[in-house]
């Protein structure tokens, strides 16, 4: 599992990729932290391109769920881009589907979440 | 007929092994890609649950036979000699939309039940015996 960021306009874009397992979900814990201390009103976004997870099991949902309510106290927005199909079955199975907000691509989420990133973003 | 068998420690760096043995027995029994993915969930799952909830704060081992009989269906049998522990007795986690009101946790059990085709429990003298039936593709 390997996590990497940048920064677009006001969008943090984290792209995870690998397997996130039991093994790997703490790790992928500490990454989504070192984020989420900023992640607050408009200012600051997270946007998770998780079109390189080819496999995550509850101990990946468990990091999201903590993730997002740590968010949603801080008042601020994550959302996630590009779930695989392995990934998509596996949030229909928990209603992960109905507690984020997912985008087929990564331009789609930003044009979404912020004007000026989904300009300044020169990916698909 | 039993085909093969492995165990394990039921540490948690250890469990690759046996999720590894589950991939290869699926594979060989001849699941498509996207089903033993599927499988190799359902027993992550179910060896972290063992680990955590069959033997809390101590190691023990967990089998894992791999069978195929006439019925056209693989059959996992997972047994360990801890607690008994029913994955199924677990009670079916609440999924409300709103992030806040869900728990943390106990999605694990759900995909299994919901990827398996089957899943059975029982204790048979000190042995949790839990076994995945998994229909073949014909």
């Amino acid at each position: 599992m390997q996590c990497t960021s940048q920064q677009i306009a006001n969008v943090v874009l984290i792209r995870v990729e690998g397997r996130i397992d039991h093994t790997t979900a703490p790790d992928f814990g500490q990454a989504l932290t070192a984020h989420l201390d900023g992640c607050s009103g408009e200012e600051h976004k997270l946007l998770l391109d998780c079109s390189g997870v080819d496999y995550m099991s509850s101990a990946g949902l468990r990091v999201l769920s903590t993730a997002a309510k740590r968010c949603r106290a801080q008042q601020g927005e994550m959302v996630l881009a590009a779930l695989q199909p392995m990934i998509q079955e596996v949030f229909k199975i928990s209603r992960f589907d109905k507690v984020f907000k997912i985008f087929p691509t990564v331009k789609a989420a930003l044009e979404a979440l912020s004007p000026s990133a989904a300009v300044a973003y020169d990916g698909i | 007929m039993v085909l093969d068998t492995i165990t394990i420690p039921t540490q948690l760096p250890c469990l690759a092994q046996g999720i590894a043995f589950v991939v290869a027995c699926a594979t060989a029994a001849g699941l498509p890609l996207t089903r033993v993915r599927e499988v190799e969930l359902a027993t992550e799952e179910l060896l972290v649950n063992i680990c955590h909830y069959a033997y809390p704060g101590e190691t023990g081992t967990i089998e894992i036979h791999y069978t195929q009989d006439d019925t056209h269906q693989l059959l996992l049998e997972f047994s360990d000699t801890g607690q008994p522990f029913n994955p199924l007795d677990l009670p079916e986690v609440d999924l409300p939309d709103d992030i806040e009101q869900r728990p943390v946790g106990g999605l694990g059990i759900l995909l299994i039940r919901t990827l398996m085709d089957r899943v059975t429990y029982n204790r048979t003298g000190e042995k949790n015996i839990v076994q995945f039936m998994i229909r073949l593709p014909h």
